[in-house]
Formats: structure tokens, sequence, C-alpha cells
């Protein structure tokens, strides 16, 4: 607790920015990835002419 | 409509008075409740006195879950949902009969957990007209929404642990709403209540026709 | 986005290999140039608040998540109605992706809230109607996912969650002006831009970050739309191939 207070005053709010843009940043790209990845695979499942995108 | 939802009501009643699992496991259950709040937070020290309208309101939560899961185990079993399809009822009427039973049914644990407080926790019960009034609408909105999400959860093997997943959320406005009516009335200021009764009957009103309306294409369904 | 035209994705005649199209991946490269464009402002050139200091810029991706959550609320809602209404397995599915994409930028709108809650409040959760209702929306939208989610046939999954987005919205709606109203009788909505002097190049960060998080939003929602068709087709095949097995079998004996 007071590591992290000495840290917070000489690093300012610093590490909660950097803290919540990772997540944010770092969420939505694994989202995609998983999605993209899951996307592939399954259209290995399914017929052509099933899956056309406009 | 109104008529298939008497016949619905009088026959769920019936089972319920028959079977007597609410008397014999949805009461004691409550009871329990009370009890387990009391060795939770130290009776001595006023802090029982003071959430007394918090822990009625999650007791009757609770406790009504259990009256509410057993409202569609009854009719899963057996094929009923298939009878009650092909009886001709109106789908709007099931929902306010269920809604109906399911409402008697929490008016009688209500009125059964408010003795226990006023004598378990000491509670001295002023403002009589508000906690009745309060007690009325919350329980239509927590039957409304309770049966609308029972049927949406009925019939699924997981049913026991999605009705509370579904469910307790959507009830958060009515447990902040009845606590606060709840606190005005044994506070001695009522007036800050009603505003508070006037929020779950809007709740009460939209879960009303979203039943009626709902009920049809979950009743359709194989 | 209609998966019934026939469009030519890839000169060959096998259809596309993945969830992406010529469309998406034109908005994937824009989206990435919008998401540096966000970080160069909102990290690098634009000034910390006078009040907030440097946890104002977490406001850049903060805001914008919790403006998307609701509107995929509202997205699955709409989906949910039209689906009912006119059993449209298009609208269901779009539903549905919104739902989880929805899902997602709750869970970012939750976790951005604590990080800028503990250096400005001094802890990272307080009971703030705002934090509050989010907080009861990443509920509501676990609810429609898990009933969504059923190993069930699709009518009867895709039925009764319909039922439980139709009444997103409603909720979301209630919840929202109830816990407000518990809270205002103690203390005014405290997560704010209020207390920042929202312009300049501040103002154009909010704006970038509202712009990029939307067409990631976009993004994502075109392509979860198609993952989800594409498990239903493989359901759909897979009951097919039963059934022509069944078939077989009644056939031989």
């Amino acid at each position: 607790m007071s590591t992290a207070v000495i840290l917070a005053e000489a690093t300012g709010t610093w590490p909660y920015v950097a803290a919540a843009w990772a997540v944010v940043f770092g969420g939505m790209g694994a989202y995609a990835l998983v999605t993209v990845v899951r996307g592939r695979r399954l259209s290995k499942k399914v017929a052509p002419e099933k899956r056309r995108w406009s | 409509m109104l008529s298939d939802a008497w016949l619905i009501a009088r026959k769920d009643l019936k089972l319920e008075i028959r079977s007597r699992v609410a008397l014999n496991q949805v009461i004691p259950f409550a009871i329990l409740v009370l009890v387990l709040f009391a060795f939770a937070l130290d009776p001595d020290r006023g802090l029982l006195q003071k959430a007394t309208p918090g822990l009625y309101w999650i007791a009757v939560l609770f406790s009504g879950l259990l009256a509410m899961q057993r409202s569609f185990s009854v009719e899963a079993a057996d094929g009923v949902t298939d009878a009650l399809r092909l009886s001709g009822l109106t789908p709007g009427g099931i929902y306010l009969g269920k809604t109906l039973s399911v409402a008697v049914q929490l008016l009688v644990l209500e009125v059964l957990l408010g003795a226990g407080v006023a004598l378990l926790y000491g509670t001295v019960i002023t403002g009589w007209l508000l906690l009745f009034t309060t007690i009325v609408v919350a329980t239509a909105a927590i039957s409304t929404a309770g049966t609308l999400f029972g049927v949406v959860a009925a019939g699924l093997r997981v049913r026991e642990t999605l009705l509370p997943l579904l469910l307790l959320p959507v009830l958060a406005p009515v447990l902040i709403g009845s606590t606060r009516a709840f606190e005005a009335a044994l506070s001695g200021t009522p007036s800050e209540g009603w505003p508070w009764v006037g929020l779950m009957s809007a709740f009460a009103v939209v879960y009303v026709v979203a039943g009626i309306f709902g009920f049809g294409p979950l009743m359709e369904e194989s | 986005m209609t998966t019934e035209t026939v469009g030519s994705v890839q000169a060959s005649d096998n259809g596309p290999t993945s969830t992406g199209s010529r469309s998406t991946m034109i908005l994937g490269i824009v989206t990435i140039v919008a998401l540096g464009v966000l970080i160069l402002f909102g990290l690098i050139l634009s000034p910390a608040d006078e009040n907030q200091g440097e946890a104002v810029r977490i406001m850049y991706v903060h805001v914008p998540s919790a403006t998307l959550s609701y509107v995929g609320c509202f997205l699955t809602t709409i989906g949910s109605v039209v689906y009912l209404w006119r059993k449209s397995r298009w609208w269901e599915i779009l539903a549905y992706a919104s739902a989880e994409v929805a899902a997602l930028f709750t869970a970012f709108t939750l976790i951005t809230g604590m990080l800028w809650g503990r250096p400005t409040w001094g802890v990272f959760w307080i009971w703030d109607a705002r934090l509050t209702s989010e907080a009861m929306l990443m509920l509501l939208l676990l609810g429609y996912l898990a009933v969504r989610g059923l190993a069930a046939d699709y009518e009867v999954r895709a039925k009764r969650a319909a039922i439980v987005g139709l009444l997103l919205v409603p909720n979301v709606l209630i919840v929202r002006e109830s816990v407000q109203w518990w809270r205002t009788l103690h203390q005014k909505p405290t997560l704010s831009l209020a207390g920042a002097h929202i312009e300049g190049l501040m103002l154009f960060s909010l704006f970038t970050g509202f712009i990029a998080i939307t067409l990631v939003f976009i993004w994502m929602v075109i392509h979860r739309f198609r993952v989800a068709w594409l498990e239903e087709q493989v359901d759909l095949e897979g009951l097919d191939e039963a059934i022509a097995e069944r078939r077989a079998e009644g056939a031989l004996s």
C-alpha cells in the first residue's frame, strides 16, 4: 500500500492512464483476433454458397 | 382473457395449497433468512434495526425466487405446457393467471416476514398506508417480472441458476424503491416514499404489457 | 452485410475464407488509422487537465466506450423487436452480435472508470450513479448472453433471448432512473467531464475517441455477426447431416 502510494506520487497518474488505455486497446485487439480466428475456422465448415458477404 | 387468468390462478393456488411445498419449505426458508441476518449483523449494535427495510426486501426476493421457481417447475413436468397450449386459453390470460398466483403467494410471504421482522428485530411499525401500498405495488412488480422471466427460463436444464441471473438485476429498481419507501414510512417521513411507489408502478405496468404480448411467442415454441 | 445477396468478394468461386470482405478490410484500415490518431492526440498532443491532471486522458477512451455500450443495447432491443415481429433471423443475429460487443465495451467502461476513480477519488469504486448503472447494464447484458448461449435449439434460444433483449432498453432506463434518483439523494453524479474544461485539443481528442471507437464497434459487430451467422449454418448443417444419416439407417433396415 505505502509503496504504491509513493510510486503514485512519484509518477503521477500516468500508470492509471497507461493501464486504462492498455485494457481498452488490448481488449479490442484480443476480441478482434478471437473473432477473426473463429470466423476463419467456421468458414471451412460451411459450404461456399452460404458465406457470401457483400 | 381475465376469466382465463382467474382459471389459471385458481388452478395454481389450489395445487400450491395441496402440495404444501410453500408452507413446508418456502416459509421456513424465509424465516431462516431473517435469523441468518441476525447472526451476520450483531443484533445488539442497532445495525439490524437500521437495516431492517433492506433485509426485509432481500428476504422477500430470495424466498420469492423459490416460489417462482416452483410456479414453472410445476408446469414443466408431465408436459403440462403442451396441455396448456392445447387448452385454447389465451397466452395473455395464462400470463396474468400465473402472475396472480405468484403475487398471492408473495403477499402471504410478505405478511409473515413483516410479522417476523416486527417480532424478531423489534421494528416499530409506523406509516401503515405507505407500507401497505409499497407492499402491494412491489408485489405486483416482482410477480409480473418474475413470471415473465420464469417462463424464459422454464423447461431448461439450467433454470435454477438462470432465473436469479436474469431476474435479480432487473428487480434492482424494485429493491431500491421498496427499501427507500419502507425507510421513509418507518422514519415517519412518508412523503419521501411516494415517488418510489410511482416508479415501481411504472415498472409493473411495463412488465404487464411486455408479459401479455411476450407470452404468445414464448408459448408457441416447441 | 446482407448474406442473401451474392457479391463476388474474391475472384475465386469459393467465396471468402474468413469473415472479412473488401469493405470490412477498408473499414479495418480506416479504424487502425483512427486509433493511431487517437493515441497521438489522446496521449501525446493534448495537455493535462488543471483539475484532473493526466487522468483526464482516460476520459478519451472511457466516454466513447460508455456511449457505445448503450448504443449496443439499443441495437439489441431493436433487433429483438424486429425478430419477434417479423421472425427475421438477420435481425436476431444482429441483436446477438451487438449484445456481445456491448458487453465488451461495458467492461471497458467499468475498468477505465475504476482506473480513473483511483487517482481522482482515492478509491476504485464509489456508488456513483453512472458507475452503478453501468454495472447493472453489464449484468443485464450477461443475462441476455446467457439465454442466447443456451445449449438448445435455435428457435428456443433465439425466442427467449429476444424476450430478454426486448426488455433490455426499458430495464436499462428504469435502472438508470432509479439509481440516479437513489444516489442523487446523497450527491451529484461525480464521474463527469464537468470538472474539466473541455476545449481545444482536449475536445478534439475526445472527438477522435468517439470516431475511432465507433469505427471499432462497427467493425466488431459486422465480424461478430458473420461469425454468428456461420455458427448457425454449422448447427443447421450438423442437424441436416444427422437427419440424412438417420434416413440412410432407416432405408437400410
